[in-house]
């Protein structure tokens, strides 16, 4: 069987407020974002018949069916690791409904990461680290802790070998600011960045300043997925997945994050196979993408993936980012809702979610007839990408 | 000074070594029947489909890839500044360590210099550890 370009569409978004402390649990913020998926699509939990979850969601398909009165959940799956999943849960959903095994799926992923768990806080004191086979304990104790202190590795080595970086990481974090002062949900609507400012920001991990970092949030996003056929009759215009791709890449390496500094070519990002994969399904290339939700827990990981998605040349992200193209003014418009670094940080479900809109033509930094929307998931690990069209094919 | 996180001991697939370390000696792993290196050390060779524990001795000199100075204190036992080096062995590409060392360069870093490892004890564990070859430090 092959794949089948725009069989299957999301037809419903819906995520909840964002903040640093929301005050309910992460049961609740999920409940709360897919009832309002499915009230934006004109169904109710009645048609829901399939639930995917991040792997590292604390809540489980049956949880969130009961909160939501789910009266028959007959699929569930999970994708991950982390924030390489959204784009995967995803295709997930379409392969369930393409297999026959669901109709109807709810893909959701909710957390509270500034209140509850954050995933910037580092490593436990209390305990040795490693085993498992996680490899923690060769970086851990090294005081390699954090998320941010693996990406400056990644950015250092970017600097060392190719021109330009610093300036694009700047125009990355500025310009996700600009898209996310014109949506009034995006925990930074009110906050400004200039150069100015984004340069005086405090440095956290060198050459990583605080500006290129992404926020810890409290929230959910979740959105619908049908067939085609079925998408037709409901409320929304069909935001059709023309396609969506999975890559781990050459020498993955073990573990989450830490151990991919021990790929040989620790620069190329598994995006570049996702990438292959992710156009070659829907026939498409990188030069027919109107406008891109790009996974940035930090600047640099954006600018990587410019390049493994080919709308640059190998080591030209800082120069293609720093010549204006990601602004909405620009030919490839970035983040349109502010992303991770502006918006709020739902582990790259907020990233569908805007990829739907624009596809529909409802966002606050909506760009102009936009018919092919890239959404991708992560790097580290592995990679995943959603490309969503206006039209079925 | 708060304690250091300390790495398991006893992990199958790094025990070895930590316990070379504890004899001052940097080592990878490599496959019993077929000799190929594995890095990061894992027990099972796709190679041959063998598993088992060998290791062996590798000299303590490498280059450095890159790095990065914590500014931002993260772990109480972790007092910043501290900067994390990502060396690559020499004569081996892509078998990269990260060592750790207090403070920060006072000459610029460069990538490719030469860094030598060192051991460091930490209460009951030794940690191989990297430091540049030259240029001044403030620790």
């Amino acid at each position: 069987m092959t794949w089948r370009p725009g069989s299957c569409a999301v037809v419903g978004i819906g995520a909840t407020d964002f903040s640093k402390d929301s005050g309910r649990s992460p049961l609740t913020l999920a409940a709360q974002a897919a009832h309002a998926a499915l009230a934006d699509a004109g169904l109710t939990a009645a048609d829901v018949d399939g639930i995917v979850r991040c792997d590292m969601d604390t809540i489980y398909p049956a949880a969130l069916a009961e909160a939501l009165g789910v009266p028959d959940l007959g699929y569930w799956g999970d994708a991950g690791p982390g924030g390489s999943g959204p784009a995967a849960m995803v295709g997930q959903a379409v392969a369930a409904i393409e297999a026959g095994l669901a109709t109807t799926v709810v893909v959701f992923r909710a957390l509270n990461g500034r209140s509850g768990l954050r995933y910037g806080k580092g490593a436990a004191t209390d305990v040795r680290a490693g085993g498992e086979a996680s490899y923690e304990d060769l970086y851990l104790p090294y005081g390699m802790q954090t998320a941010g202190q693996f990406f400056a590795l990644l950015a250092q080595d970017h600097m060392n070998r190719y021109g330009k970086t610093q300036e694009g990481l700047a125009e990355i974090a500025l310009a996700c600011r600009e898209h996310a002062n014109a949506n009034p949900a995006a925990q930074f609507h009110d906050r400004t960045m200039t150069e100015e400012s984004y340069y005086a920001s405090r440095m956290l991990s060198t050459p990583l300043r605080l500006f290129d970092y992404c926020l810890e949030s409290d929230g959910a996003a979740a959105v619908v997925v049908t067939s085609a056929e079925r998408a037709a009759d409901l409320r929304q215009k069909p935001a059709y997945v023309a396609s969506v791709a999975q890559a781990a890449g050459p020498e993955p390496q073990p573990g989450l994050m830490f151990p991919m500094l021990t790929r040989t070519e620790m620069l190329t990002t598994p995006a570049v196979d996702c990438a292959r994969r992710l156009f070659g399904r829907a026939g498409l290339t990188a030069a027919d993408v109107d406008v891109a939700q790009i996974y940035d827990c930090f600047t640099i990981t954006v600018l990587l993936q410019l390049e493994d998605y080919g709308f640059c040349g190998r080591g030209e992200g800082g120069e293609f980012a720093a010549a204006g193209h990601l602004r909405l003014s620009g030919d490839l418009p970035i983040n349109t809702s502010g992303g991770h670094m502006s918006e709020a940080y739902i582990h790259g479900m907020n990233h569908v979610v805007e990829g739907v809109r624009q596809v529909r033509g409802t966002s606050t930094a909506q760009v102009p007839g936009a018919q092919v929307s890239l959404v991708t998931s992560a790097p580290p690990p592995g990679a995943s990408a959603l490309l969503l069209t206006a039209e079925a094919s | 000074m708060t304690e250091r996180v300390l790495p398991v001991l006893d992990d199958p697939e790094t025990a070895g070594f930590w316990a070379a370390a504890a004899e001052h000696r940097l080592v990878v792993r490599a496959c019993a029947a077929c000799g190929k290196e594995h890095h990061l050390p894992r027990a099972f060779c796709a190679d041959c489909g063998t598993v088992s524990d060998h290791w062996v001795d590798v000299p303590p000199r490498g280059r450095l890839v890159s790095w990065t100075t914590v500014q931002h204190q993260v772990h109480p036992g972790y007092p910043t500044p501290y900067t994390v080096l990502l060396v690559e062995l020499e004569d081996r590409p892509g078998m990269r360590m990260v060592g750790q060392l207090p403070g920060q360069p006072v000459t610029p870093l460069t990538a490719g210099q030469p860094v030598e490892a060192w051991f460091e004890h930490v209460d009951d564990t030794v940690l191989p550890q990297w430091r540049p070859t030259e240029g001044e430090w403030s620790s």
